[in-house]
This record gives structure tokens, sequence and C-alpha cells, in this order.
């Protein structure tokens, strides 16, 4: 591109200042009135706007610098359009960027009527979607609106207005022209710098695209939004039927790696808004392959909803009863009358009829022969899915065309344990009453139950307080029934199902992929006779994560006022429906970590961020603590070399410090005093502020620094664990030792190791009776050997040392510690409590003894003591108890 | 056998070897007959619990060596169980409370009403009051001090406390003022000198003064951990000649060790490496402020002087914010970067100058 820009630069670079020469008397009259809507809508920081309100020589000057300057930049993009494109532009008098560029000197006179149209609505910031400082997402949809405003006060617009017009849109394009050539020299843009060109409907049609990496004006989602805008696929990784690969900044490499492979072409993100601006609408710069395609799904459609139409027309002359259809809600009109219908779960669905087909049969082998599915061995299923996706439909549905008559239950009835064991007696009919008499009511009040029943219980999981012991029931009533029972819910996990998982057979209902719903609400809204294009309907199916029933209400919704949507009123009603979705800690991780939420082009909110945290706050800080180092922090971005590793530390020191401000902040919170309020403080100091200085690609799941769940929890309940340990070993050293527990650590631990622990890796099995002895010196236990041994870090590491000591030292120790008696300081009180009669009669001289430890012990005696107590033990009785202790603890250490 | 240190700790106030005048004002309150709250304060290894047995044996004779252990069960407000191990004599009873961590206050108000409501029943015993020891007292939380205050005007009658604490800055001043302060300062070389030379004797051979210097001037003014040295010098080399290196605990060899992983290398990877050395440190029951200042102590040691000042005023930072905080190793964790960072804009600042 670049030679041919350099050509035509001059050329336009000469035709520019005349159009301009013209400005200066004009700008004088408009200065002051307009002052105050230009300054508005001008968000870009520029100079030269700036400059309005100033003299009118200096402002020429200045602006004639910029535009010989920015003549090239403009070029870059004028060179793609053809001419007669920009003429067409212009006539379907659209305030884009393709028609902003088309005004120059050539069409000056038509130009000037143009943008006098722009100016006399001059109070919508939309209208000056021709500057590129507008948020293209705002400025897009209002656009076409504000055009027939425009036409009709260029009619009656007088000549004064007309000029100034004129200047003041001409204005704004130049210093966005300089002001781009400066940001791209300066690196990213600023967000929203680049404004959607108004490309054909459906342009991108049958194109599908990737995206990947970081695009200077556009976050990912705008960029998204604006590729299925025009009608293109957008699709997560590349594959040889990618069309093209839009590239931004720092492209995953994965992505980069595939698109080599099967030789993608590749867009940037100028290059991909003048595909949209250049490209045919309406299916017309696609191939015929495509072409064919598209024109059978079409008819597919239609014919689908001819269908519709005629089995609508036939239940109602079959049956006078049913109510008039255009009263019903969408959602019964349009529910599925055949399995065919049914969007997604075919599979599951297709199991669900076999299964009723085959019951009677099972039933006959009392549910011994497992069958295809391995279902038959049970009287109930149990389907479990989202809310929305036809599993209740699908139900009815299997039960009417496997010949069953369905009695469905749900939360509206009440299912408590006595109900559900007397009002559910399927042996005989239910209860007398007949409302209606109809077939299709499904109430078990209106039907006779026979053989050819089946009992369907909607919202099992919502069997709440009310319904005490109706699950058990129901379950009981599962594990005896005659007939067919269908078990519906949300939720498979729940706690309260718990009792159904052995009873039932689980059959999840998946969501529906869009492209599978896409074609029956497309069949809908034509019969309906509503022009809502297939991208707006992705969307509200994306919006609606899935939820047929939602978008069909959403749908009946909008046609009560108009029969059309557009991609933006579709994208608001979606937002506005949104369902609020939790996602996991370690999503939440990837998401605040990620590249996106911080960068220039992110539209979240602080509070936005916030609201992050707050769905997890417990965890989310943690997450943050354990993963913030493993991010290559994109603010590093434009560094190199040792700058880059020491703005990198700083960015980290930043960040740790944020954090350590954060656990101050939570020790107010979980402290005596319990500041919850202080909740959006800790947000902000332990996982935003954080983020925002170490944000960037690198935390992943998998890879070498993949994220990682928090070792605080583990290590501190280890902490916790090995610190009881220590007071228990403090307690039992006390007769001897005056240290508290940090001393014993620190000092007699390291002291003791040569005496109790080395010579048992030295001197293997022959040091036992030495280590025994000073064991007894200070009262510590076999365990509390252990817990010495445990505590050593460093060479002193208990797996280290454990190591070294042979398995066979190892049993000799144990067993000559359990197989001796030992001075016991005192006996726990939980031990006391617990311990079996004949072993604390038989231990109680112990404590005595330790009881009476004279003061003036001195080791003489002690050791008399030690060695009566061993030639005691050869003819105690007690000897068959610690031989089993023995076993017990041999059992323990082999662990 | 019991260890050197446990084996000779002196036993009364007259066996002492250092703090003489300490020593004869603790013999004259005892024999007094009026004997205030006390508060025992100074490093570790000074001798504060060796002078409070002393007191204590020459307050009520040799009756208070008799020591059992009981350990109680108290019921948090939560209903969660919280046992306390008590050390007792007939004479006097000694709690840690702050095993009972955030409920602390539940053992002060429960355990010392108990005993302080109750007479000294044996009536040949020396005083009508009953002692309560309570250690580390200075982490008694401040709930657990402010049930103290009233405690110990209203039952002075039947009870006196004596307070065991490394330092007093974190007692409220209502304690303080209600107690005889006593400092117990770390002893000096010569203390030391003599403290080992006559456990030497004790044992049996000769302590060449060199190797004492040496250990004292390791030991940083413990002589706990001077003579505990001592006994593991000598076991490692009976006739205690030639060249003797002490063996630093298995913890400070690890904390130096983090110290030289801080200095050789600043990356995020050796943070995360160093964060996972201090997790095994914390987790083994090293106190975060004895890493802290193990570690910083070493770093300054090998850094330049320039930027040593900083190393020590962000580790002072630090230690304070850890104690405010929860998380230890968070601030732990900022300090490590905090030295990183300063230690690699010191070395490229210095490698710039160099070439300009």
């Amino acid at each position: 591109m670049g030679s041919t820009v350099a050509n035509k630069s001059t050329a336009n670079g000469s035709a520019k200042p005349k159009a301009r020469a013209s400005l200066p008397a004009k700008m004088v009259v408009d200065s002051e009135e307009e002052a105050a809507p230009r300054t508005q809508k001008r968000k870009k920081p520029s100079a030269l706007v700036s400059s309005s309100e100033e003299d009118v020589a200096p402002r020429i000057q200045k602006r004639k610098k910029p535009s010989a300057l920015i003549s090239s930049s403009e070029d870059d993009e004028l060179k793609p359009p053809s001419p007669p494109k920009k003429k067409l532009a212009i006539a379907s008098g659209s305030s884009s960027k393709p028609k902003a560029r088309a005004s120059l000197p050539a069409k000056t006179r038509k130009d000037d009527d143009d943008d006098f149209e722009v100016v006399s609505s001059d109070e919508d910031t939309p209208v000056i979607s021709s500057d590129e400082d507008e948020p293209k997402a705002k400025g897009k949809p209002k656009a076409p609106s504000q055009k027939t405003v425009k036409k009709k006060a260029k009619e009656d617009g007088e000549d004064g207005s007309k000029e100034k017009g004129k200047s003041k849109t001409e204005e704004p394009k130049k210093t966005n022209w300089a002001a781009m050539k400066a940001a791209k020299a300066r690196g990213p843009v600023a967000p929203g710098s680049k404004s959607v060109p108004d490309g054909e409907d459906n342009c991108l049609m049958g194109l599908s695209f990737v995206f990947t990496g970081e695009l200077s004006s556009f976050s990912r989602d705008e960029a998204v939004d604006i590729a299925k805008r025009f009608g293109g696929r957008v699709v997560g990784q590349p594959s040889s039927k990618t069309n093209y690969v839009v590239l931004g900044e720092e492209a995953g490499p994965s992505k980069l790696k595939a698109i080599e492979k099967h030789g993608l072409k590749t867009l940037n993100e100028d290059q991909f808004l003048n595909l949209i601006a250049t490209r045919k609408g309406n299916g017309k710069g696609l191939d015929e392959k495509t072409k064919k395609k598209m024109e059978k799904e079409q008819k597919a459609i239609r014919d689908a909803a001819k269908e519709m139409e005629k089995n609508e027309k036939e239940a109602r002359t079959s049956s006078s009863k049913i109510t008039d259809p255009s009263s019903q809600l969408w959602t019964t009109r349009y529910a599925p009358k055949s399995l065919k219908e049914i969007c997604g779960n075919k599979n599951v669905v297709e199991k669900l009829e076999l299964w009723l087909k085959d019951w009677p049969q099972s039933y006959k082998n009392s549910f011994k022969k497992p069958g295809k599915n391995g279902m038959n061995m049970y009287r109930a299923v149990l389907i479990s899915g989202s809310p929305g996706i036809g599993k209740t439909t699908s139900a009815h549905l299997c039960a009417k065309l496997a010949g069953y008559t369905p009695i469905e239950l749900n939360a509206s009835d009440t299912r408590s344990k006595k109900l559900v064991e007397n009002g559910m007696n399927i042996n005989n009919r239910s209860l007398d009453s007949f409302i209606t008499g109809s077939k299709s009511a499904s109430d078990s009040e209106s039907s006779l139950i026979t053989d050819r029943t089946c009992l369907i219980m909607d919202e099992v999981d919502g069997m709440s307080a009310g319904d005490r012991g109706g699950v058990g029931a129901l379950n009981a009533l599962i594990k005896k029934t005659k007939i067919p029972i269908i078990c519906i819910a949300n939720d498979r996990q729940a706690q309260k199902l718990k009792p159904l998982m052995s009873t039932t057979y689980s059959l999840t209902f998946q969501k529906p992929q869009a492209s599978m719903i896409r074609s029956r609400i497309l069949s809908i809204v034509y019969r309906e006779k509503m022009k809502i294009p297939a991208n707006v309907i992705d969307q509200l199916i994306a919006g609606a994560q899935s939820d047929i029933r939602q978008v069909l209400n959403i749908l009946s919704t909008v046609k009560l006022q108009s029969d059309s949507l557009s991609f933006d009123e579709g994208k608001e009603l979606s937002k506005m429906n949104e369902k609020y979705t939790i996602m996991s800690p370690f999503d939440l991780t990837s998401k605040i970590l990620g590249p996106y939420l911080f960068s220039h082009t992110a539209r979240e909110s602080l509070g936005d961020k916030m609201e992050l945290y707050f769905q997890d706050h417990s965890f989310v800080p943690l997450f943050i603590q354990e993963n913030y180092l493993k991010s290559e922090p994109a603010r590093t971005r434009n560094e190199q070399g040792p700058e880059k590793e020491l703005k990198r530390l700083m960015l980290m020191d930043q960040a740790a410090s944020s954090i350590s401000d954060g656990d101050l902040v939570d020790g107010m919170i979980h402290g005596p005093e319990q500041h919850w309020s202080l909740m959006p403080l800790h947000a902000v100091c332990s996982t935003i502020r954080p983020a925002s200085f170490v944000y960037g690609t690198g935390v992943h799941f998998g890879g070498p620094n993949s994220m990682s769940f928090p070792q605080w929890l583990g290590q501190n309940s280890k902490q916790n664990k090995l610190n009881r340990q220590l007071g228990d070993v403090q307690v039992r050293m006390r007769l001897k030792v005056s240290g508290d527990k940090n001393e014993i650590r620190q000092s007699y631990i390291p002291a003791l190791h040569p005496h109790i622990v080395r010579p048992l890796v030295e001197e293997g099995s022959g040091a036992v009776d030495a280590i025994i002895e000073h064991m007894d010196e200070y009262y510590l236990s076999k365990d509390d050997w252990d817990t010495i041994v445990e505590l050593g870090v460093g060479e002193q590491k208990d797996e280290l040392i454990l190591k070294k000591v042979s398995a066979a030292t190892k049993t000799a120790f144990t067993r000559k510690y359990n197989s001796s008696e030992h001075p016991i300081p005192f006996h726990k009180a939980t031990d006391l409590g617990k311990a079996p009669k004949k072993l604390v009669a038989e231990q109680v001289p112990d404590l005595e003894e330790a009881f009476d430890f004279d003061e003036i012990v001195d080791e003489a005696s002690d050791d008399e003591k030690n060695t009566q107590d061993n030639e005691d033990i050869s003819h105690d009785k007690l000897i068959q108890t610690s031989k089993k202790k023995g076993a017990m603890t041999k059992g323990k250490t082999k662990k | 056998m019991s260890l050197w240190v446990d084996q000779y700790r002196p036993r009364s106030l007259e066996e002492l070897h250092y703090h003489h005048e300490l020593s004869n004002r603790l013999r004259s309150l005892a024999s007094s007959g009026d004997f205030p709250h006390m508060l025992f304060y100074g490093p570790s290894g000074a001798g504060k619990k060796t002078r409070i047995t002393c007191t204590l044996k020459k307050l009520f004779g040799p009756g208070v060596e008799k020591l059992k252990i009981d350990q109680r069960i108290f019921l948090s407000p939560s209903k969660r169980k919280l046992e306390v191990n008590i050390v007792q004599s007939n004479f006097h009873i000694e709690i840690t409370p702050s095993e009972a961590g955030n409920y602390d206050r539940v053992v002060i108000q429960e355990l010392l009403k108990e005993i302080a409501q109750t007479q000294q029943v044996d009536l040949n015993a020396k005083q009508r009051f009953k002692v309560v020891i309570i250690n580390e007292a200075d982490s008694l939380s401040r709930d657990a001090q402010a049930a103290l205050r009233r405690t110990m005007e209203k039952y002075m009658s039947n009870m006196r406390i004596i307070l065991c604490a490394n330092s007093t800055s974190r007692l409220i001043a209502p304690i303080k003022s209600r107690c005889l302060l006593m400092r117990v300062a770390a002893p000096n070389a010569e203390d030391m000198q003599t403290v080992m030379q006559h456990v030497s004797k004790r044992v049996g051979f000769d302590l060449p003064p060199d190797v004492a210097l040496k250990i004292i001037e390791d030991s940083g003014g413990n002589l706990r951990k001077a003579i505990l040295c001592l006994e593991a010098l000598k076991m490692q080399s009976p006739d205690l000649s030639g060249a003797l290196t002490i063996a630093k605990p298995d913890w400070e060899t690890y904390c130096h060790k983090v110290a030289d992983l801080i200095i050789s290398e600043q990356s995020p990877a050796r943070v995360m490496e160093v964060r996972q050395k201090f997790y095994e440190l914390l987790s083994h029951c090293i106190p975060p402020a004895t890493i802290l200042k193990t570690v910083a102590d070493r770093v300054v040691e090998r850094v330049d002087d320039a930027i040593k000042a900083d190393v020590m005023h962000w580790a002072a930072i630090y230690e304070v914010r850890m104690r405010i905080g929860n998380k230890k190793i968070y601030h732990l964790e900022a300090w490590v970067v905090k030295v990183m960072s300063l230690y690699k804009h010191f070395f490229y600042g210095m490698d710039l100058t160099e070439f300009d």
C-alpha cells in the first residue's frame, strides 16, 4: 500500500487547502454560537479544537500545517474505496467515514449540503459519527434516523447556516486525522478513535472471522459485535473454513500457527473496517455455493413456517375447544408438536422416548433387563438442564408420542410427603373431579390414572420447605411405581436430589447451540411476519444463553411495538434480559489478570470490575495473590531489555504493596469490629489495583505459568496443624523447660535433633535406647518425636530425614518405644473423657507418678525410675495392651 | 539426661549468676510479705522464667516445684471447645492464654475468677495468696487485657499476678500501671562467660575462653541459645579444639538461603520461589517476624551500603503491617518484591553512572 499512498498524497495535499481557504470567514460567524455544542462533541484532545475560540489568523495557520502532514494517512483509507463507491455513499446520505472522505474539493457543493445537514441537528452527539472520535457503537444506529432530519433541514436552510455547517464539520475532520496520525505514532490509539464505516447491510454475510490479539481502537467485544452486525460469523478458533483472521497486537501464538497452517487471510484493524465499507451487501459478494446454501436455508425456514401454519389450522379444525392461538403465549403456541421440532438434545429425547416405549415391557421384566441404553433398569428418569431449553416440553411430547397420558405435578402443587403418598395412589384413579374433560390438559385432578399414564414431576428441585419429606416420598414412590415417572430439575447436583440419584436414570439436557435454535426462531419470526435478520436472532440467543423460552418472550414483546428489530436494539434487549452468570474463581482470575479488562479499549467501569470481586469475595483475592506474578504485564510492552525488567519489578512491587494494603483492610473486616462496609475498599486494594498494574497475557490454564489454586489455604491449615502439635510438645516439655512454643521450635528442636533424631540416621537401631531415654527425660512421646521431625526445614526436612532412616530402624524404634513404660506428664482432657475404663484404670498410677514427680529430681533418681520401669514391664500385664498399640502405630508409620 | 540448659538451671535466687541487684530486690520483695503484681519483661533467653521460679520458691518454699499439668476445656461463645493447658503447683498456677487464640479473654475471665474466688486451703502455706503466672502476656488480645484490669485489683487478697512478656509495648497502660515492672535485660558477654564456665565446670570439662566468646557472639544475648550451642559443640568435637563451626539451627540456614535467593536474582519466578520457601518456614511454626528479621539481616549484610537503610526501612514497615494484618505471607512477599525492585534499580543505576 505504501507506495501508492505516496503518489496520491500529493494530489490530495494540493486539493485540500483549497477547500479550507474558505474557512476563516465562515468561522467567524459560527465560532461564538457554536462554541458550546462543539466543545461538547469533541472528546478527543486536539489542539485544533481548542483553537476555535481563538483568533482567526492563528487558526488558519495551524490548520494548514497539519493538512499537509495528514494527507498521507487520509489516503491510506481513501484509496481502497473506488470512486463510484464514494458517490454511492453520498447518495445514500450516510454520515460515516467513507462519505466524509468523499467530501473532497471535487464534490464540494454536494458535500457542503451534507455537512450542513449534520450541523443542523447538532445537539445530538451521534450526528458527528463522521467525526472519528465518536464511540461507534452509539453513533452507528442513530445516524440513519438523523438522515431524514438532515434532509429537511437542508431544504429550508439559509446560506449562512449552510456555511456554518460546512466550516464546522470540516474542521473536526481535519483534527481527527491529525490526532489519528499522532496516535499511531504514539502507539495504541485511544478507544473509539475510529468509527465503523457504514457498510451495506449484511455485507459480511457468509464470512467467518476469527479475532486474535488486541485491536488498537476497539475492544474485542466491540469488534466481534461489528462483525456480527454486518452479518459475519465469529468463531473462536481459526480453522480451514475461516475466511479472515483479524490480527491485533500480541496475537495468540497458537492462533498464529493455525493461520499459517491453513493459509488464512489476515486483516488488520483498518483492513477489516475497509472490508465492511467496500463489500457489497446482502450476499451480493458471495460465491454461488454459499448463495445457494443460504437460499436453501431461507426456503427451509419458509417451509417450516408454512407447516406451522398448517398444523395450527388443523388443530383448530380438529378440536373446537382449543383456544385461539393468537391469544396464547408464543411459548405455547410454538411449542414443538413433534420430535423433529425440538431444538437440540435429539439424542437425549430419543433415549427418553425409547425408554417410555419400552416401559411396559420393562415392567413385565421387573426392571431386570438393561435394554439398549441401560435405561430399562429404572422406573424413573431425572431430566436436568438449565431453564428454557425444552425439558418439560420434551417430556410431555415424548409421553404423548409413546402413547401415555402425562400427568404433571409441578412446584405449584404441594408435594409434601403425605400428599405424595396419598394423592398419587397410582393403582386407582387419583382424584375424581373432571373439569374440562379435555385430553390435553394434564392436571392430576382431571384425568384417570391408567396403565397408560405417565407422571411428570416437574421442578423437583423446587420441593422446598412446604413439601417436607416430598423428595423422600417421591423416591419411595419411584421404587414401587407401576407407571413411568419423569422427574425434571435444573440442578442435578442439588443436595435435595441425592436420594433420587440411585433410583432414577439421569438424562442431562445441554444448552442447544445457537445454530440449532436459529432456524426454528427464524421460522417463527417469518410466521409472525416480522423482519428480523439472522444475526440479531443470534445475538438474542447468545444473550439469553440459549434459553428458547426467553428468546420467544422477548420477540413477542417486540412484536407488540414493531415488526423489525435492528442489531443494536437486539443487543440492548438481550442486555436487559441478561442473566446473571456466576463464574468460577479460575475464570474470574483469568479475566481480571487477563489482557483485556484493563486495556485501553476496555469499557468496564470500576464498578464492573469490582463486581467480579464480589462474585466470590473470599476466593478472588486469594487467587489474585497466588497468580499475580504469572502474567506478562501489558504495561511493559513498550520497554526492552533491562528497562523492561525494571519496569516489571516496579509494577510487581506496586501490586504487592497493594495486596498488602488489602490484607490490612481484610484485617479490619474480619477483625473484632467487623467493618463489612469496607468490602468495596478491599475489592479495590486486594484485586482491582494489583491487577491494574500487572494485567497482561500469561495467566492461563495450562502452560508453564498456569494458574494455580491458592496455596495459602493449604499452607495455612498445615501451619495450624503443626502449631497445635508444637503446642502439645511444648506442654509435655514444660515440666522441664521454661521456654514458650517459639523457643521450643527455634532453640530446643534444633538442639534436640542431634540427640533424638540424628542417631537414628547415623547409628540405626542401635541408638534407639539412648533416644528413648532422652525422650523420656522430656516426656516426649512417639507422636511428639514425629512432630519434631515434621517441624524440620531445609536439611532437616522430615522427608529427607525419614528417607535416611531405614524401615527396619523405624519399626525397631516404634516397637521398642511401645513396649516400654514412659513417664506421662498428664492426660489430655479429651483422652480422659473418651478412654475406655480399663485403660484408664491401669494408667492412673502413671499419672500419679507424674504428679508426685519430686522437685529435687536429679538424674540418678530419674534413671533409677526408668530402669525400674523397664524391669517392671517384663512382668506387667500392660505388655499385651501396649503390643496392640504397637501394631497400630506401626501401621501408622508405614503410611 | 536432660540438656544442660535444663539440668543446670539455677533453682534459687542465690544461685543466679547475674543481675544481682534484681535478685536482691526480688529476695526482699518475697520476704517482705507485701508482694505486688509483677511484670517481667526482657528478650528471650535472658532468664525471666528462671527468676520467676526462683522468686516463687523463695515465697512458698520447695513446694512450688511440685508441678502438675492439667488440661481444661473452655467453651467459646460460639460453643467451640478450647483446650488450655495449665501448669500448677499447690501455690501457683501458670497459664498461656495465647493458646486459645482469639478467645483468650474467655480463659482469663473464667480461670482467673475461679482461682481468685477460692482462698488458699493449705493452712501451712507461707502466703495467703496464690500466684498466677501469665505467659506470653504480650500476645494477649486487647479484650483479654481489659478483662485482666479489674480482676487484678478486686482479688488482690487472694491472688497475685506475674506477667511474663518479651516487650511491654503491646500491653495496655492500665495493666502496666498495676504491676511492678521488672526488666530482665539480656546478660552481657561477661555474665554469659561466667554462666558458661559454671556450666562447663558442673559438667566437668574446661571451656577455652575463645570458644566461649565465639558462642557468645553467635548467640546474641540469648543465654539459652548459648548453652544449647555449647552442648551441641561439645557433642560435635569433645575436646573443643581446632576450627569450630557453630551449627546454625535449621530454620536460620533456611532463612539465609532465602536471602541469598533474593540477592542472586530478581524476577517474578524468583519471587514465587521465595514465596514457596516462606510458606515452608511459616507452616513449620517459625514466627513471621523472626523470618523477616533473619532474612533482612542477611540481605543487609550482602547489599551495598547505599541501599542498606532502605532495606531495613521497608522491613520495619512491613513488620508493622504484618502485625496488623492477617495473612503474613502477603507482607513478607511485598517486602521481598520491594527489596528486589530496590536492588535491581540500584544495580542498573550503578551501571549507568559507570558508563557516564
